[in-house]
């Protein structure tokens, strides 16, 4: 827990592909929060979150060597990771759509369940955010980006043409750039 | 497809959000190496994405970290050896195992069960052998059936024929009894000349004047023809009646009554008889003797 010691990108992947204990240290105190955000958001199950989330960072560190810097940042990967292994998680415990989709419903943040224990320190950051994003937009990303839906999937579960799934999420990410870059 | 319309068109941002299919993915990916302003926006999306995730971030428990670098320590990973899901120690032990306990049912009330169950058992043994005993019974019965109902179509074909045979019979000993009769004078009938070798003969009985016939031996007709008997009275032929062939032509077959007559002859004519004999039909012709 080197928290003194800071990487540059190139030191991590570098790190990382020589599979240096403490740059895996690093990157675990540095994104765990992150990834932990996403595996929860996913499953909203905090007991399975904590083994997904330790499945990841073996991944990580067993898939090192996957990792190509031109394809995108190290934490992009990462993510990718996280998301794509709790997504197949949820999956395979053969969820229902309308399972996924009472779970955006009875989220955590929208309605401070039990995790509110392990808030984030940006947690004023991220009320700003869903204050300035319609119900609807946090739904589209979060059905889109968390529970893996497809485009059919969505328009199913907020009763939205087709056609239109597209235009609103474009909408949706447009308005979450515009508030971030304020 | 220009750079400035992909940007435009929404399929990045539908890309970062994994909502993109295969082929559309492979179509931006492709896009990003050709214009770098297409990669850069894909980079912005990702990134103002990555930012959305980052707002919700959630410290994990502290145990996590401990236990991963045990892992990894412990298995000193190169790309080449593989680590199985199995070989992970899981941290949690989710809750359905202990639920099952809750479920077990108390231990005096297990007992109870276990009686009904004994005694479930045994009834269920004894109702199979009964059944495996009455199914053999049953077997049993339905072959006897079998047999049972054959015998009685055999009783019945055996009655019908011993009728047929007590008809038979009957008639032969009537037949028998007119041509012992001594008033009953024979006419021999031999073929004539067209047909040699046919021969009927004819018993008139002289108290009542009744005429019988007999077939001798005259070919089967065909279906639509039928012999007829004839007198000659007086130079004239009279109707004496068709008489049946097959089975029937065995026995002494009663024809008309005539009182007079010289002579007794056989054409095969129309079946039902002819009013007039057709002569070159004639079979057989016998004269009175005396």
């Amino acid at each position: 827990m080197d928290y003194h010691v800071t990487y540059t990108e190139a030191e991590l992947v570098q790190g990382l592909h020589a599979r240096d204990q403490k740059v895996f240290s690093f990157l675990y105190d540095h994104y765990s929060p992150a990834l932990y955000g996403v595996v929860v958001k996913v499953l909203n199950d905090h007991a399975q979150a904590v083994d997904v989330l330790q499945d990841v960072f073996l991944k990580i560190w067993r898939y090192a060597d996957q990792y190509n810097e031109d394809k995108g940042r190290l934490f992009t990967w990462m993510l990718n990771i996280a998301r794509n292994t709790a997504i197949d998680v949820l999956r395979s415990k053969a969820y229902k759509l309308e399972q996924k989709i009472q779970n955006i419903t009875d989220d955590v943040h929208l309605n401070g369940g039990p995790l509110t224990v392990y808030q984030s320190i940006d947690h004023l950051g991220f009320s700003k955010v869903l204050d300035k994003l319609t119900k609807e937009q946090r739904t589209l990303i979060d059905l889109a980006y968390y529970k893996g839906c497809t485009q059919e999937e969505i328009s199913r579960a907020l009763d939205i043409p087709l056609g239109t799934v597209k235009t609103r999420l474009r909408n949706a990410i447009i308005q979450l750039r515009n508030i971030l870059n304020k | 497809m220009d750079a400035q319309f992909i940007i435009s068109s929404g399929l990045i941002e539908l890309y970062t959000a994994g909502l993109t299919s295969e082929k559309e993915s492979q179509e931006l990916e492709a896009a990003m190496h050709q214009y770098p302003e297409v990669a850069a926006a894909v980079a912005t999306c990702q990134r103002n994405l990555e930012e959305y995730v980052k707002l919700q971030s959630v410290s994990p428990p502290e145990s996590i970290k401990i236990r991963l670098l045990d892992l990894i320590h412990t298995y000193p990973l190169t790309s080449d050896t593989a680590i199985t899901n199995a070989d992970i120690p899981q941290l949690t032990k989710t809750s359905p195992m202990e639920q099952t306990n809750v479920l077990s049912v108390p231990e005096t009330k297990g007992v109870s069960w276990k009686w009904i169950a004994a005694a479930a058992a045994v009834l269920l043994i004894g109702s199979v052998i009964l059944n495996f005993f009455y199914f053999n019974r049953w077997k049993e019965f339905r072959e006897y059936k079998d047999k049972y109902q054959s015998l009685l179509l055999s009783q019945n074909s055996i009655i019908s024929k011993t009728n047929e045979y007590k008809t038979r019979l009957e008639k032969l000993t009537e037949s028998m009894e007119i041509m012992e009769n001594p008033k009953v004078m024979k006419v021999a009938m031999p073929g004539t000349a067209a047909f040699p070798t046919a021969v009927a003969t004819v018993f008139w009985n002289q108290d009542d004047k009744q005429v019988y016939l007999k077939v001798n031996n005259l070919p089967e007709p065909a279906a639509d023809k039928q012999y007829q008997l004839w007198a000659i009275v007086d130079g004239k032929p009279v109707d004496m009646g068709v008489f049946e062939m097959g089975d029937t032509a065995s026995l002494l077959q009663k024809m008309k009554i005539t009182g007079k007559a010289q002579m007794f002859a056989v054409t095969l004519e129309k079946k039902g008889g002819a009013v007039s004999p057709t002569m070159e039909q004639m079979y057989v012709a016998g004269k009175i003797p005396g």
